[in-house]
Formats: C-alpha cells, structure tokens, sequence
C-alpha cells in the first residue's frame, strides 16, 4: 500500500470518528479523539487508522441514542446492571412500603397527580408517610415542613459520607446521583465504593442501585393508591424493609468499631425515643458514629502500644 | 381546593429540602478536601444509621401476632446470622421471612 493512498484513508477516518462525537458528548470525543491523532500520524498505513478507529466506535444501537452523560455508556456497563440487579432484591423488599405509601396517600384525601408527586418528587416513603399523616390531622404547613425536614436530617449524614467517593466526578453526575440518594442506594453503593478504586465504577454501580429503586417506587406507590393494600398484613411483608437493611448491616459487624457504633446506635435509638419528630434517629447516628470513631482510635492506640 | 395547594406546597417545600440535604455535603466536600478525623467518623454512618433504621422497625409490633415483638426479634437475629455468613440480601430476606412466619406460627 502507498502513502498517496493512505491519506485519504486517514482523512475520511477523521472525519467519520468526529461526526457521532457531536453528538455522543465529551468523553466520547476525548475518546475518538486518540485514533484520530494516531491516523494522522500513521497516515502512512491506513489500515491502522482504520482498524483503531472500528476498535473504540460504539456499537449501532448506541449510536442512535444519543447520550450526553460525561461517563460513556452509562446503561451498558457492566457496573450499572450489577447495581441495578443486585438492588431487585432490595425492590421486593420495598414493594409492601411503597404499598403502604400509596394507600396512605388514597386515604390523606390525595389526588392521583399529587400520589404522583409524592413519589416522584420527595421520593422517601418515611417523609411521604409523615408528611400525609400530619396533613390529614390539619398540621399547619410550617410543622410538616419542619418535621420531615428533622426525618431527613440522616439525609445530610449520607451526603457527608459520600462526598470524598463523588468529590472526582463532574458536577452533573453529582446532581444526579444525588437525587436517588436513599436508604437502600447508600448502604448498597457505598459498599461498592469501599471495594473499588475506580469512582466511576462506583458510581455507575450507584446509577444502577437508583434506577431499580426509582422504577420501584413509582410503580409500587401507583398500586397502592389504585389498588388498594394488595398484599394481607398477616404475611408481615412490611418486615422485608428492616431485613434488607440487616443484610447490609450484619456482615459489617467484622470489626470492633463497626459493632460498637451498632450497638451504641440501637440502644440509643430506643433510649431517646421519646423525642418528638423522630429525633432519636438522628441523636442516634451521631452518638453510634461517634462510639465507633472512639473505638477505632482506642483500638489504634492499644494495638500501638 | 386549599387542601390540594397545601398538599402541593408541601410536596414541593419537603422535596426541595429532601434533595438540599441529600446534595448538600457532597457539593460541599467536592471542592474542598474533608478534615481526616470527619473522614474516619463518617466510615460508621452506615453501621450506625442502618442499625438506628432497624431496631425500631423490629420492636414493633404488628402484624403477626399482635401486640408481640417477639417473633419480629427472633426472626431478626437468625436473619443477621444469615447476613454475616452469606452477606447476600436473597438469602437474607429468605431465611428471615421463613423464621418469622415460622415463628409466628409457633407463638399461636
């Protein structure tokens, strides 16, 4: 193969790899932009160019969605169906709750756009279920607002916690994840932050967790303000919701620290709860947080001894 | 029609304060780096958080046998026996429902 032949080659690879990067976003010029430079400086052969360029395209059907997300791929990677597999069992969990949260919406006197918004918007069945019940007994709107905002209050716990895994990621990502920022999808991802060095796997795996509750939770909660409480209270399926958060809990309970802070945390969850607004819980984080942190610094010392 | 707005308006104001605390401290830390003691203090929000979540949720008493905690209790020690050998959430919520029911039946 000659070099007049070559160049042409390399040029129409130029131009084929920038086309779909319009569209495709930033990492996904950044990406095509390495065989681009390659080609032109290997012009010589445009076998190379060639072959490099079909390497890093992406498939067909993606190319036909354009995605403007910073992390390529983001659906089909591998992270996020792990994320969004692993948390299915989680979902059955949540299926009574999310039940539980439509009926109270139906019975508050709710419409259906409200139910809607309840879950699309606030998105948390504790404070959904509060905020009904206070406004069905007439609470002024002051007292609801303040109550549920004192229920969230754990909220502002796992945001500090995941801010050092999120801090590395663009803005837009952090928005995001941010929103499906929930019970279950914090002890599931952060988990998986722990286990990775990379936090863009983490944080796909963290998509993933989101997208299955999200889907969940509307669907559940559309059932329950629809159909009614489908399920019998004597199947106890409410009890789903704690046993999800005793399977990420217990294999924690490895090390000292860890058990200190549950236990501390248990005891004084029960200890204060005469607190109003639900107040205990967040007295008992921060007491069971800082019994671990003691812990670990005692068991630094006595090991350094 | 004042109640549809002020349900409205409470979905609206809670949401709005729900997301402001979810994102606040990650927006926070992202520009700045976090104290090391914050740091390593922050590493126990899940074993403490979570466990302030469930024991509430397992002392109550409902369903089942009503007005008895105490097949809530027992279920929820031989589902945390499950958790910490197998660490799978199936196997968790299995082992859990069955010794519950089990338990209840018992207690008729």
């Amino acid at each position: 193969m000659t070099a007049g032949a070559g160049a042409p080659n390399a040029d129409s690879t130029d131009s084929h790899g920038l086309a779909p990067c319009v569209t495709r976003g930033v990492a996904a010029a950044r990406r095509s932009d390495r065989p681009a430079r390659r080609a032109a400086g290997a012009a010589r052969d445009g076998r190379i160019g060639r072959r490099k360029r079909r390497a890093v395209d992406a498939p067909r059907s993606l190319r036909r969605t354009p995605s403007r997300l910073p992390v390529p791929r983001t659906y089909r990677s591998a992270e996020f169906r792990a994320g969004f597999l692993e948390m299915l069992p989680a979902c059955v969990g949540l299926v009574p709750f999310g039940l539980v949260c439509g009926v109270a919406a139906q019975v508050a006197g709710a419409d259906a756009l409200a139910a809607i918004g309840l879950a699309t918007i606030i998105f948390s069945g504790a404070a959904q279920i509060l905020a009904l019940q206070l406004f069905a007994a007439g609470a002024p709107l002051a007292i609801v607002v303040l109550t549920c905002f004192v229920l969230g209050l754990r909220l502002l716990m796992y945001s500090a916690a995941m801010a050092p895994h999120l801090a590395s990621l663009p803005p837009r990502w952090q928005r995001g994840l941010a929103f499906v920022l929930t019970d279950q999808a914090f002890a599931a991802a952060i988990r998986r932050f722990g286990a990775t060095r990379d936090p863009r796997e983490g944080a796909r795996y963290f998509a993933g967790c989101g997208a299955a509750l999200w889907i969940t939770w509307q669907a559940t909660n559309l059932g329950g303000y629809f159909a009614g409480n489908l399920i019998p209270a004597a199947w106890s399926l409410d009890f789903a919701v704690p046993l999800c958060f005793i399977a990420l809990v217990a294999p924690l309970m490895r090390s000292v620290p860890n058990v200190t802070a549950a236990l501390v945390a248990g005891l004084a969850v029960v200890g204060f709860g005469g607190l109003p607004m639900k107040l205990n819980l967040v007295v008992a984080g921060v007491l069971g947080i800082a019994a671990g942190t003691l812990a670990e610094l005692a068991q630094e010392r006595w090991k350094a001894r | 029609m004042e109640g549809a707005l002020k349900l409205w308006a409470i979905i609206l104001i809670v949401g709005a304060l729900n997301y402001a605390s979810r994102l606040s401290f990650i927006v926070f830390f992202s520009r700045r780096s976090m104290p090391p003691l914050l740091a390593r203090a922050l590493r126990f929000v899940p074993a403490a958080m979570l466990t302030a979540l469930i024991v509430p949720m397992v002392l109550v008493p409902s369903g089942d046998v009503p007005g008895a905690a105490g097949p809530r209790v027992l279920a929820a020690l031989v589902a945390a026996a499950a958790a910490f050998r197998t660490r799978s959430t199936l196997a968790t919520l299995s082992v859990g429902m069955l010794a519950l029911w089990a338990a209840g039946a018992l207690a008729r």
